[in-house]
């Protein structure tokens, strides 16, 4: 047996106005689970402690709560001494206990046909992926399009997904997907993150169902202003300046001795839109002795038009892009946004390696910066943190970089799955989430490393908005002021 | 009248497992339906945790008949052959009709349900959706139930029956989340709550496994049999603590896992060479009883399971959950053996019914787990998730079928009701403690091995603890007082059957000096039974 602490919310509403934390002492075995700490609360210190369980194995979904901010099942997740048990971001009934009713009554039910045969194994093979939901709902209590939005919840459009795969279902599931806010999810993946049964909702279900919505002519005609744009130029944003691409060479030497060699993948923005931080770039690999090769024949990833369902063009992209850097014998492409890195290590099968600029960095190690006199906070962009796990890379070089560096709590800006451009009014309201969070920290500069975020949050807050890469420029640049002064 | 809520229905169905939801969707094609669960619809009971599979003979090559003798066999012939019957004749059709709502089986290339081999079956028959063949046929039952006018009542618990003046089932009175009373009144009533091996320390159970179905139905008049068969499943998690008992299926060793000692031997050709791992429960789950007890144990008190030498794709693709549930304990069954031992997983026995579902009192219907007479003294795996859908159905329907009642619910009973309620507000022993104790007893004088003065010791101790009086800190505690004084309730019928029977006997054995050596075949002697007014065991003439 071992002791351990933990704060748990209490809420009772014949008598409280709002929720509270109590703080208990409780033994538990080597091993329990949060469950087994809450039994030992209600067993031992407060039997009207309220909270919800069942099968006690993972499969039934009913004791789903947070901890330390996060949901997880009770019954699955390893207690730990000082954390924070909450109820799952919902209606409360009481202390742990939620009102789950009103989310699982949107889930729709099939509805078979009467003369419907049994689905063929490749039928069944593709609902199974969709199938493994216990309804538990974390999901739904993390997901951020529905802080802001009347959006009904990944794991609801999960299911209109696996009635789509299903031959026996007559339902109009496309429909119901849209009414029940299809274009609403930024794509953020932290349903993924959050789900037990790691079930891909964002990829297996929402990108599929807006692809046969497109089919359906009914994707929004934003994005499909945005498909028409990269079928007749090649890229995803209209550039309002000299593009990057027009203005460097196929390769950039390093100043000294060249100690690596990489592929530039540009991507749109920074090809057409701020094309200075692709300098910064570049500047930041002349220093480190890295030599970029930059093929001039690279076109947009595609990572719009796969959110968005948009994919009939989708092939031609990827083997335009495959070839750029094959035919170079280029074995590591790098990329400085999160949203290009993670389509083409997630969506792509490509012949070389693909790293986000932190890991190319990591790998080959860098001349420290100056740190410069500021505070920084770090946004991490969806497609960074889950779409290619990368987390603490970014964080090293920021604390090396800055004078304080501050946490702030991640979650999705709004930028991403086309919310910006099709769904604005949400897209704004995440922002200002952001821009609250940026204030609670105190930051003078908010670091991150995409290109989409770093436009997004720039609209949405006044502090300023950098890549990685131009912080770490700077660094080098008071470096070498600071040097000149002194010498 | 005491209550402020009054439901009235042609049929209450207690319980939302499989046997409760589909005693529901048949009933309502008679009259309204009223469905009271004491956990979320879909989430509580054991039929969502069940993982192996559902018995049906769906090939030529298999027939019903040798389905039957499977069972029987594997009942150690203790079975009620009429009950077996309409098992192994109905269970193809309620598979069928899971699959014609939707439910997502494994198929095979030929596009037919996919079929796995299960312990103590001479056939692979047992239909499967990974490891989760419960929770999509709970899933299927939900969206069907969906289509239904039955009117859920969720979290609300069912603490008795209530009867009419004539001694017929009148209903039930329960307690929704706030303690709140609920008073069901209706024609018929079916019973559906599933077992109550949560009255064992080491139990694969929900939480919602306590034996309530058992102990109301016994309060209220109604006769139960063989209570003294509890399945101890073979494979249950070992370790971490809070965790032993965890069912580990026995699709692991339908899909070739094998059993080790902690030699590395794989002991089981010492129990039953020709079976092996895929031995019947009941021998299985003693095989590893005996070599722990003999000293050749994991350190954790189990033996292996191991999977190592199957492809890991095909771990991943068939026991999915398995895999998942013991790499969040921090083993990778891929990469390293399991550690299992044995856990207390069902009741075999249970309410004596008809092939109708009628128990032996008026206006009660019983299907699932609660009842008795369908697995013997041992059931095969794969024939429970079967059970759920005939008899569910077979509930329904004949419950649907009944006229209107006539009586009046027995308003004296009420008062009685809320006279116990109150008195949980003046008593002095937590719950919880009493709950530990029982568990505790029950699984070291009534479990694997048996014997006559442990089981007496047992008995008495039950007693004195059913006798205690719990204390509800609120009102919100007394659904937990009532399910505490109903595992006592059902403890002790497990341990008076458990000392009425004198034989050795499928999942019963006993090793004390009074113990007959019977043939199951020839055995004289059939069920044992307990009510309020009787208890036994029948005798049967046997050919020598």
């Amino acid at each position: 047996m071992r002791e351990i602490t933990i704060r748990v919310s209490r809420y009772d509403p014949a008598v409280d106005v709002e929720p509270h934390f109590e703080e208990y002492t409780v033994q538990v075995n080597e091993g329990a689970r949060v469950l087994h700490t809450l039994h030992a609360v209600h067993d031992n210190h407060d039997p009207t402690l309220t909270y919800r369980y069942c099968c006690g194995s993972g499969q039934c979904g009913s004791c789903a709560v947070r901890v330390d901010g996060k949901p997880v099942l009770a019954c699955m997740e390893e207690a730990h001494d000082g954390m924070t048990v909450e109820p799952l971001d919902l209606p409360v009934l009481k202390d742990l206990m939620v009102d789950i009713g009103p989310v699982i009554a949107k889930i729709a039910r099939i509805c078979p046909a009467p003369d419907a045969a049994l689905p063929a194994r490749e039928e069944i093979e593709a609902i199974k992926p969709l199938r493994d939901c216990i309804e538990c709902l974390c999901c739904v209590s993390a997901c951020p399009a529905l802080q802001v939005t009347e959006f009904a919840g990944p794991t609801v459009l999960r299911q209109e997904m696996r009635l789509v795969l299903d031959p026996r279902d007559s339902g109009d599931r496309i429909s119901d997907a849209i009414e029940k806010g299809l274009f609403y999810c930024t794509t953020c993946k932290r349903c993924v993150e959050v789900c037990p049964k790691e079930i891909n909702i964002p990829g297996k279900a929402i990108e599929k169902l807006r692809e046969i919505a497109n089919r359906r002519g009914l994707t929004l005609p934003r994005h499909q202003e945005v498909a028409k744009l990269v079928q007749d130029t090649g890229r995803s944003v209209e550039w309002t300046k000299t593009t990057f691409l027009e203005q460097v060479p196929e390769v950039i030497e390093p100043d000294g001795p060249v100690r690596g060699e990489v592929g530039f993948f540009v991507g749109c923005m920074f090809n057409g839109r701020i094309p200075q931080t692709a300098f910064d770039a570049m500047e930041v690999m002349k220093r480190n002795g890295i030599r970029v090769i930059i093929p001039h024949d690279q076109v947009c990833c595609g990572s719009p038009l796969i959110r968005t369902g948009q994919t009939s063009i989708i092939d031609e992209l990827r083997r335009k892009n495959i070839e750029a850097f094959a035919s170079r014998g280029i074995d590591t492409v790098m990329t400085i946004c999160a949203g290009c890195g993670a389509t083409l290590k997630n969506d792509y099968e490509t012949p070389f390696a693909v790293k986000d600029v932190t890991e190319v960095l990591t790998d080959y190690g860098i001349e420290p910066p100056a740190k410069l006199d500021v505070r920084a906070t770090y946004h991490d962009p969806c497609h960074l943190l889950r779409g290619q796990g990368i987390s603490e890379e970014p964080r090293v070089f920021l604390r090396e970089a800055v004078r304080e560096f501050v946490e702030m709590p991640s979650q999705c800006c709004g930028a991403g799955g086309g919310v910006r451009s099709g769904v604005p009014e949400e897209a704004k309201a995440l922002g200002a989430k952001r821009d609250a969070a940026v204030k609670e920290t105190g930051a003078d500069v908010v670091v991150t490393i995409c290109p989409f975020c770093e436009f997004h949050i720039a609209d949405c807050t006044d502090v300023p908005v950098k890549n990685l890469v131009t912080v770490l420029l700077e660094g080098y640049r008071k470096k070498d002021a600071e040097e000149q002064s002194s010498a | 009248m005491l209550v402020d809520e009054i439901v009235d229905a042609h049929v209450l169905i207690i319980g939302s497992g499989g046997a409760g939801a589909r005693a529901a969707i048949e009933a309502s094609r008679y009259g309204s339906v009223a469905l009271a669960s004491k956990t979320i619809v879909g989430k509580g009971g054991c039929t969502t945790m069940a993982e192996g599979g559902f018995n049906a003979v769906l090939q030529d090559l298999d027939s019903i008949e040798v389905h039957r003798e499977d069972t029987l066999s594997g009942g150690a012939y203790l079975n009620d052959p009429a009950l077996v019957n309409v098992l192994v004749h109905e269970a193809p059709e309620r598979l069928r009709d899971l699959v014609r709502w939707g439910a997502v089986f494994d198929v095979t290339d030929d596009r037919e349900v996919a079929q796995r081999p299960f312990g103590g079956q001479r056939f692979p028959r047992t239909c499967y959706a990974g490891d989760r063949t419960g929770h999509e046929m709970m899933m299927t039952l939900l969206d069907r139930l969906d289509a239904t006018d039955t009117h859920l009542y969720q979290e609300v618990s069912v603490i008795d029956l209530a009867r009419d003046e004539n001694g017929a089932v009148a209903g039930a009175i329960a307690l929704d989340r706030d303690g709140d009373p609920i008073l069901f009144r209706a024609d018929a009533t079916v019973l559906a709550t599933g077992g109550g091996t949560q009255c064992y320390d080491i139990s694969t159970n929900s939480a919602s496994g306590t034996g309530d179905g058992f102990a109301m139905a016994y309060r209220a008049g109604a006769e139960l049999i063989d209570m003294e068969m509890i399945q101890f499943h073979p494979t249950g998690a070992v370790y971490p603590y809070d965790a032993r008992g965890r069912l580990v299926t026995e699709a692991v060793r339908g899909e070739g896992g094998i059993l080790l000692n902690e030699r590395r031997e794989r002991f089981m050709k010492r129990y039953d060479p020709d079976r092996m791992e895929l031995s019947t429960r009941d021998v299985v789950a003693r095989a590893i009883a005996t070599e722990v007890l003999e000293g050749h144990g994991t350190k954790h008190g189990g033996v292996y399971l191991d999977v190592t030498h199957l492809p890991a794709e095909r771990i991943e693709s068939r026991i999915p959950v398995m895999l998942e549930q013991f790499l969040a304990f921090g083993v990778d069954i891929r990469k390293e053996p399991m550690e299992v031992a044995p856990t207390a997983h069902h009741v075999m026995g249970g309410l004596r019914i008809t092939p109708e579902c009628r128990t032996t009192i008026p206006g009660l219907f019983a299907c699932g787990e609660v009842t008795g007479g369908v697995h013997g003294a041992n059931r095969l795996g794969g024939n429970a998730l079967a059970d759920t859908q005939v008899f569910g159905k077979r509930a329904g329907e004949f419950a649907g079928k009944s006229p209107e009642r006539s009586g009046r619910v027995d308003e004296a009973w009420i008062e009685g009701v809320f006279g116990m309620l109150d008195d949980f507000y003046e008593g002095a022993t937590s719950p919880a403690a009493v709950r530990k104790d029982l568990k505790l007893t029950m699984w070291t004088q009534a479990g694997i091995f048996r014997n006559s003065p442990d089981l007496a010791t047992a008995l008495t101790h039950v007693r004195r603890l059913a006798d205690r009086r719990l204390f509800a800190a609120s009102a919100t505690n007394l659904i937990e007082c009532c399910t505490v004084r109903n595992m006592c309730t059902t403890a002790s019928l497990i341990v008076r059957c458990a000392l009425l029977r004198p034989e050795n006997r499928g999942a019963h054995v006993r090793r004390d000096m009074d113990v007959i050596t019977t043939n199951p075949v020839k055995s004289p002697f059939g069920h044992t039974y307990v009510s309020l007014s009787r208890e036994g065991i029948e005798e049967r003439e046997v050919k020598p």
